[in-house]
């Protein structure tokens, strides 16, 4: 059992890196451990463009459900909600990651990459100098001049390589959701004013995670939608609801059940995301015979209201991809090339721009007073009794009210704007 | 020796399978196909008779196209070879008509076959007819809920277990013979990267044109039977009960709780 | 509209369980008798953690596989694995 490279996981990242090196005439192995590839695979609902046009264009004959054309951001308290809405030009999609991964992994297999499943790798193989030098699954070894890690962000192959330590409840946050289907995607388009093909992107702060760090979301699919929560968890210490109810008081609460009413349940899922980006990644991304990409390299942009997963992902993988091919041999200073290419590439630069912002996002202005002063505000402006309120005093009576200091909030809003 | 076992490319578990509440059908995107939960029991028993006696474990299973992944899956445990027999022709069959395909497809690629090993039932239609039908069209004997065997010359020497009455039996059969395998009987091993990086290799797929079976024996055509109605049952809950106290009194309660539960029905001498 | 309990949640996904290995032990149920705040009952999506009476019982059947619970115990008590041979739950259309 002899490759040229071994990619452990069969997810964005790690198929994205199979294919072009099956393209370029390496021998290729995915090691997946779910029965498809995909069987395994979680995330929010939605994909960004912009860098996939670059590093894998032929995405656009992919599986694609439907493209962002309504962007909706919602401030929630218990009986108020604040929405915040804009028009977008198709920079991203949304659609099932089964759908996608699985597109991606019959790209790779018709590029030669050959994709086993069911196998669950226990550890990256060394020699006796160190080097990675392939995997162990069980009694098997199988030897590969490159390994590739796309494990995902649990990582626990990393862990037990000594590479990264135990995942801490600061580095990341829990996405719950749930997958509801319509009665047709015309209901769909109906309920949620979408033409054909065009999807709607919404995000939620404040009530769904208890005014903690953290928010709701919601894509639709074809004729189902995604909606869910993510939590981080740091602050599990604070939340009143256990966190497997909040997707259904978020799907219950008077201003989103009118939306997905009557709408059947299709599936429930979890999975964990990195939260602090850069900061959770390992020591080097490159070692002897090992690169690491996508999560479990923490090659992912959480910024509190966007996310953005799949195509840091993709792009590691390809950037790894033509490092193995540049390198010439498998030692740590040939792969170094991997280091220099994320770092001119928009990965590291935009990962590094956004390393502050969990400090910001930990604050809880962000998740508690801004969902509730906005929904305040708004909702006594437009509240028309004995008094008729200028916004001023909507701002003034609302600070008063809820105890949130007005200059506090400004401070935090420039801060913010900076760092998000 | 030469063992054949028997697989259907099943659901895993009933509730993938979902049934529009409005309209009464059958959710039909989405349903997951996997080798039937309770042949690995029965693969695993082939195996370890394999390791015992030597010789060769040959899977064979009806299905469409998408039942590759399922045999792949059972080379990966172990499995020599094995014969997808596929044709648009055999849709639509009920056990009967699949057993016809078995059995024809048993004699044509593994005529000298020495034991036929099934698992107890399917866990998506749990009708557990397939082994001793595929047995009479066969013509050799079949024994179900078998748990333990060994070969003495030609003798298959069976133990099997029935619930119901609480006993343990021993049975002599003449070999070529058909056994279903006590469900949880067995620990199957598991699906090795060894095996199933070469798994398409040991894979063969063979249609009508090579069966050349009769067009009234197969597919819905020669299916006696028919689905006439279905009905969605509700979930239990989830249990979790905590027992603690000495081994032997956990043991009781334990089979206790089981009884009025109904789990496992209340018999004497329940081992 | 009606609330779906975690159970109907559940039911609603395909599952392929390894009836005989568990990927999840609790290395020491004494760590558990004595942690005082059981994080884990609160944050697995799938309440796979529920106290029973003096006990932590774990069910590890109708698990998501987000390891989340070995990240938030805070006494390493979890001993977390991915299930082999391709079992545990079955995503299709999330």
């Amino acid at each position: 059992m002899k490759f040229d490279v071994a990619v452990v996981g069969g997810g964005p990242a790690g198929l994205a890196a199979a294919y072009k090196l099956a393209s370029a005439g390496f021998r290729v192995v995915v090691l997946e451990r779910g029965r498809e590839p995909g069987s395994k695979a979680m995330y929010g609902g939605r994909v960004y463009t912009h860098w996939l046009d670059k590093y894998l264009p032929e995405f656009r004959k992919a599986a694609i459900d439907r493209w962002v054309t309504r962007e909706l951001v919602t401030f929630l308290t218990e009986d108020k909600a604040v929405t915040l809405e804009t028009t977008t030009e198709r920079g991203s999609f949304v659609t099932p990651l089964v759908s996608f991964t699985s597109w991606l992994a019959r790209l790779s297999r018709d590029a030669g990459a050959q994709i086993v499943t069911e196998i669950t790798v226990d550890q990256l193989a060394r020699d006796e100098r160190g080097r990675f030098v392939g995997v162990k699954s069980g009694s098997d070894f199988l030897r590969a001049d490159y390994v590739i890690d796309a494990e995902g962000v649990n990582r626990l192959l990393l862990e037990r390589a000594g590479i990264v330590e135990r995942l801490k409840p600061e580095t990341v946050a829990v996405g719950v959701k749930e997958v509801l289907k319509f009665e047709s995607r015309k209901l769909l388009e109906e309920r949620f004013g979408l033409g054909e093909e065009e999807g709607l992107a919404w995000t939620f702060a404040g009530y769904p995670t208890e005014y903690l760090p953290g928010g709701g979301f919601l894509y639709t699919y074809r004729d189902s939608v995604a909606i869910g929560v993510v939590m981080y968890l740091k602050s599990w210490d604070k939340l009143k609801t256990p966190v497997y109810d909040l997707v259904e008081k978020l799907r219950l609460h008077p201003y989103v059940a009118p939306y997905v009413r009557g709408a059947m349940l299709l599936e429930y899922g979890a999975r964990m995301t990195p939260v602090v980006g850069i900061n959770m990644a390992p020591p080097k991304f490159h070692y002897d015979g090992l690169l690491i990409v996508g999560d479990a390299a923490g090659f992912l942009l959480h910024t509190g209201v966007l996310i953005r997963g799949v195509d840091f992902a993709v792009a590691s993988g390809v950037l790894a991809a033509e490092a193995i091919r540049e390198s010439g041999d498998p030692s740590a200073e040939a792969l170094s090339i991997y280091e220099k290419k994320l770092k001119s590439s928009f990965i590291y630069p935009q990962l590094e721009k956004f390393r502050n912002v969990d400090r910001i996002l930990g604050d809880e202005t962000l998740f508690r007073d801004l969902p509730i002063f906005a929904t305040g505000v708004v909702n006594r402006y437009f509240t028309i009794d004995d008094k008729h309120r200028t916004l001023f005093e909507a701002l003034r009576e609302t600070s008063k009210e809820t105890n949130v200091s007005l200059f506090k909030l400004l401070i935090y809003m420039a801060r913010a704007v900076r760092n998000i | 020796m030469k063992f054949v076992v028997l697989t259907k490319a099943a659901v895993p578990l009933s509730s993938a399978i979902r049934i529009d509440p409005k309209t009464g059908t059958l959710v039909r995107e989405g349903v997951p196909l996997t080798a039937n939960v309770w042949d690995r029991d029965a693969v695993e028993f082939a195996l370890e008779m394999r390791d015992r006696y030597g010789g060769e474990v040959v899977a064979i299973s009806m299905a469409p196209p998408t039942g590759i992944l399922a045999l792949e899956s059972l080379i990966g445990m172990g499995v020599d070879r094995a014969i997808l027999a596929s044709d648009r022709a055999f849709a639509g069959a009920d056990t009967w008509a699949t057993a016809h395909v078995l059995a024809k497809t048993i004699e044509k690629y593994v005529p000298d076959f020495d034991l036929v090993v099934t698992g107890e039932e399917t866990i998506d239609s749990t009708t557990a007819h397939i082994g001793a039908q595929t047995a009479s069209w066969l013509g050799v004997p079949y024994l179900y809920y078998v748990y333990n065997a060994e070969v003495r010359g030609r003798t298959l020497i069976a133990k099997r277990f029935l619930e119901d009455e609480g006993v343990d039996e021993v049975y002599e059969l003449k070999m070529p013979a058909v056994i279903s395998v006590l469900r949880s009987s067995q620990i199957p091993r598991e699906v090795k990267l060894s095996r199933k990086l070469t798994a398409r290799e040991h894979l063969q797929i063979v249609d009508n044109s090579k069966l050349g079976l009769d067009q009234d024996c197969v597919g819905l055509r020669g299916s006696p039977t028919m689905v006439v109605g279905m009905s969605p049952a509700a979930y239990p809950p989830r249990k979790r009960i905590v027992i603690s106290g000495a081994p032997g009194e956990v043991a009781k309660k334990v089979a206790e709780v089981l009884r009025e539960l109904g789990v496992v029905c209340a018999v004497s001498g329940l081992q | 509209m009606k609330y779906f309990t975690i159970e109907e949640r559940l039911n609603a996904n395909a599952w392929d369980v390894d009836i005989h290995k568990p990927h999840i032990v609790i290395k020491d149920p004494e760590k558990c008798r004595h942690c005082e705040k059981k994080p884990c009952t609160y944050m697995c999506p799938a309440k796979c953690y529920v106290q029973q009476g003096d006990y932590l019982v774990l069910s590890t059947e109708a698990c998501l596989e987000c390891g989340t619970c070995r990240v938030v115990c805070p006494h390493g008590a979890i001993e977390w694995n991915y299930p082999r041979s391709g079992m545990g739950v079955w995503y299709r259309f999330t």
